[in-house]
């Protein structure tokens, strides 16, 4: 069957199984605190640093979507971006460093964020839903669409991504068991994404997004964030990363 | 107002030409296209591709276009029947 993992503790085929996508997702737990998450996420919607993103409301960060073929700004962006992420969260600890420390203690391997011609990369994203934004049905391949960057070498390439707020209702993170194949690309949506035919009777798992849970998952599988309903907004942080060697990842957004 | 189609490169021709599989076309374009096309392009957004055409070649117009989901802004068709095309990336698959 197949099912998310719910951490308690790593085993051998963790990483293995994520990155094949055997498992669909694994879930690590109270990553963060929920009064740390609700103080940091009353300081985000406060901030007026918003930007947007398709299918989303406001944004805090860059991404290398957003600029596939425009290497320079999105380097100049980065900077600005991770300059922003790092005054949000300099009263308390850093979210990403928890993050990173987290991931690097389930997988046994050294994280540390990309750089390319020591250009920092964007370290990551903060996403807001708000009453009715979803995402429609994609992927994320930085191997595939990213060729200009050096990020697109690195192997076995990972999501995490960090709930600092759950939403009344909705908001669902739904994973299908269809791992992207080159051929998908004529099921392509000019703007954004892919065909719904594409996960026609797929397997699929819903994910919550719970407060302070962080997941785990191989972006390569088709997924989607369901709409969300109600006045309590989405709030999510994260960041791609990959093996730079066996037990060395680096991270970017 | 410009013909647009889009789709994905599935063979190099030349340094400046390809063939797509034409996915979508926009609603107001004032002809309608085969489901496969050639393409002659004159302008491309993607760096790695040289302007002048003399430093091209065809492993890097196909390591650059090959399988990619590409807009097509059509301002004709030349004597070969090919389209000739400002061609662009199209939007993005994810983040």
């Amino acid at each position: 069957m197949w099912t998310t993992q719910i951490l308690r503790e790593a085993t051998n085929s963790t990483y293995t199984d994520l990155v094949s996508g055997k498992t669909p997702a694994l879930i690590v737990p109270n990553v963060l605190s929920s009064s740390f998450c609700i103080s940091l996420s009353r300081k985000i919607l406060k901030t007026n640093l918003i930007g947007f993103n398709l299918g989303i409301s406001k944004k805090i960060g860059t991404s290398l979507s957003s600029h596939i073929y425009k290497k320079s700004e999105y380097f100049s962006n980065a900077l600005l971006s991770n300059q922003t992420l790092k005054n949000l969260f300099s009263d308390n600890v850093s979210p990403i460093d928890v993050m990173q420390q987290t991931i690097s203690k389930i997988l046994q391997k050294k994280i540390s964020p990309a750089f390319e011609n020591e250009m920092i990369y964007s370290l990551a994203m903060i996403r807001i839903h708000e009453h009715g934004d979803s995402v429609h049905l994609h992927r994320d391949n930085s191997n595939f669409e990213m060729s200009e960057y050096g990020i697109s070498n690195l192997k076995n390439q990972l999501s995490a991504i960090l709930y600092l707020q759950s939403p009344h209702h909705g908001g669902e993170l739904t994973i299908y068991d269809k791992m992207w194949d080159k051929n998908d690309e004529r099921m392509r949506h000019p703007e954004f994404g892919y065909s719904l035919d594409l996960i026609k009777n797929v397997t699929q798992k819903k994910i919550l997004p719970v407060t302070g849970n962080m997941i785990i998952f191989n972006p390569k599988l088709y997924h989607q964030v369901e709409s969300v309903i109600g006045l309590k907004s989405r709030i999510s942080l994260g960041f791609f990363f990959g093996e730079k060697s066996k037990n060395h990842l680096c991270s970017w957004t | 107002m410009t013909d647009i189609i889009w789709g994905t490169v599935t063979k190099i021709i030349t340094t400046n030409s390809f063939e797509m599989n034409v996915s979508h076309q926009k609603d107001t374009n004032n002809d309608s296209y085969q489901d496969v096309e050639q393409i002659h392009f004159t302008e491309i957004d993607i760096p790695s591709i040289p302007v002048d055409e003399s430093s091209r070649d065809i492993l890097q117009i196909e390591q650059n276009l090959k399988d990619k989901f590409v807009k097509c802004e059509i301002s004709g068709r030349n004597s070969e029947n090919r389209l000739v095309c400002s061609v662009s990336h199209s939007g993005a698959g994810g983040y």
